[in-house]
């Protein structure tokens, strides 16, 4: 592709792509319909994208998209300011120390792993919750989030492989 | 398949902002956000307002997924359910009649005694166009907002009971916080001894009674009905029975608010109550100017006389203005102190 006066088109929309399809994960997470009934939360669909390309190219998913990506779910979502800002990036800090391992797995294998970090970010937000108001909040809420988020993914691992194969690959002279 | 088979990148590409910093914005962030709340509030009611008829349209088609899937179910036994419900019909009928009455008597037996009427309310029909459903928060978004009237507080019902509150309004939407929810605190009564206590939520299906008197026992399927206190929520508006759980009492609520699809938004406003004026045959003899009654004779009765005490202080009202009341210049003679009701 042609440069465009300092500008790389390609970069910039395979650069995009990764927080494009966070955000989407934002909008559909707070969604305001039950699709899952109304005694299940929304699935985390944002942390799908973050978790996949903090293991595939962390270089397009930075700790400031995750900062930002949190944010969104804050301002969308209907609780404390932080909260979930916070809870992305002590997931992303918990993948991006731990990135052989995650990397490593293969199969049901990844599942686990994104089980695992979907299990952290869930800790993190009942923690902070708790603590921002100070109450012993009920377990159950984030049980049933981790599980939903993890089945999800399941569902949604084959989009974001496809996109990072078909769309961000290409676009990226240096793949 | 766990990385969609593509390679491992190892490279971090540029510089990015340091994970440290980043962590420490976070931090700042959750501070900010508690300080300065309203902020993120109004950034919430304009997306609100502006996703309104995105959402209003796709409400529809979801709606109507979701009642199909409910009913899935419920197609087996649908002519029980209907002999069921014929019944029930047959007896609300008689329910219904029986109302009626009582509420013709309890209006003239108002009427007799010269009872203040219950405050007037007017409400504002709205409809769900969206459920927001998180681990710690279970809101509702409705589509009126300040353009319709609606004030944050004020009390959300539907046919059945109460829903919820209204904590934040856009220009065409509002925010509902439900009575299930981890941060709703409602005043309730519960009858018929009109106990009052707080009903708190705790993300589960039914909301627990707090803060009731040492001692109180209450009876099971005893209705609970918000108390009025604190002037933000009118009171006697049904919201459900006393489910005794172990040593706490939960209430199952008369509403179902996850498929509550039109509501109404109660204005309340307590207006002022004035005391009636006090005519001058009400007064105590000395405040009308009387001279004063003539001391008992000794000795009249056997009986020992009670000892005569100044008259009570007297309320007066003010007459045209709402100013606070001054002492009369010509009543320093009998130097009636302040009462304070004004």
């Amino acid at each position: 592709m042609e440069r465009l006066g300092g500008f790389l088109p390609n970069r910039f929309f395979s650069n995009a792509i990764p927080v494009f399809f966070s955000l989407v994960g934002v909008a559909l997470t707070n969604l305001p319909f039950s699709v899952f009934g109304s005694w299940i939360p929304s699935p985390l669909y944002a942390l799908m994208p973050v978790y996949y390309w903090c293991l595939v190219r962390p270089d397009l998913m930075s700790p400031g998209w995750v900062l930002l990506i949190g944010l969104g779910s804050d301002v969308l979502s209907p609780a404390p300011i932080g909260i979930w800002s916070a809870s992305f990036v002590i997931t992303y800090a918990v993948i991006d120390r731990q990135r052989d391992a995650f990397a490593g797995l293969s199969g049901w294998g990844a599942i686990l792993g994104f089980a695992t970090a979907t299990l952290i970010a869930c800790c993190a937000h009942y923690v902070i919750t708790s603590l921002y108001l100070w109450k012993v909040m009920a377990v159950s809420g984030s049980i049933k989030e981790f599980a939903v988020t993890s089945l999800m993914y399941v569902a949604v691992l084959p989009l974001l492989g496809w996109t990072h194969r078909k769309v961000v690959g290409p676009l990226r002279s240096d793949f | 398949m766990g990385n969609g088979g593509w390679r491992i990148s190892r490279s971090r590409g540029r510089a990015h902002l340091p994970l440290t910093v980043v962590a420490v914005l976070a931090v700042a962030l959750i501070l900010f956000g508690k300080a300065r709340s309203s902020l993120f509030d109004d950034a919430r009611t304009n997306l609100s307002d502006w996703m309104r008829p995105a959402l209003s349209v796709t409400r529809a088609p979801m709606e109507a997924a979701g009642k199909w899937l409910s009913s899935i179910g419920e197609f087996f036994w649908v002519y029980q359910e209907n002999l069921r419900l014929k019944e029930e019909n047959a007896r609300l009928k008689q329910w219904h009649n029986k109302a009626l009455v009582l509420d013709e008597r309890l209006k003239r037996y108002q009427l007799l005694l010269h009872a203040v009427p219950d405050p007037a309310m007017s409400s504002v029909v709205a409809r769900v166009i969206g459920r927001a459903n998180h681990p710690f928060l279970q809101t509702i978004i409705l589509d009126a907002g300040k353009a319709n009237g609606v004030k944050p507080g004020q009390a959300v019902i539907d046919q059945r009971g109460m829903i919820g509150r209204v904590y934040l309004t856009g220009e065409r939407t509002s925010w509902v916080i439900l009575l299930t929810d981890l941060n709703s605190r409602i005043p309730v009564s519960i009858e018929p001894n009109t106990d009052q206590a707080i009903m708190t939520g705790d993300n589960s299906p039914m909301p627990m009674i707090e803060t009731l008197a040492r001692g109180v026992q209450l009876k099971a399927d005893a209705q609970v009905v918000t108390s009025g206190d604190g002037d933000i929520l009118p009171a006697g508006i049904p919201i459900g029975v006393i489910v005794p759980v172990g040593n706490t009492y939960r209430v199952a609520l008369f509403a179902d608010q996850t498929t509550a699809q039109d509501v109404e938004i109660v204005d309340f406003k307590l207006k002022p109550e004035h005391p009636p004026a006090v005519t001058q045959q009400e007064l105590p003899v000395t405040a009308a100017g009387l001279p004063p009654a003539a001391p008992p004779q000794p000795g009249a009765g056997l009986l020992p006389q009670p000892v005569l005490q100044p008259p009570p202080p007297v309320f007066k009202p003010p007459v045209q203005t709402q100013k606070p009341a001054t002492p009369p210049a010509d009543s320093g003679d009998n130097d009636v102190p302040n009462t304070g009701n004004e």
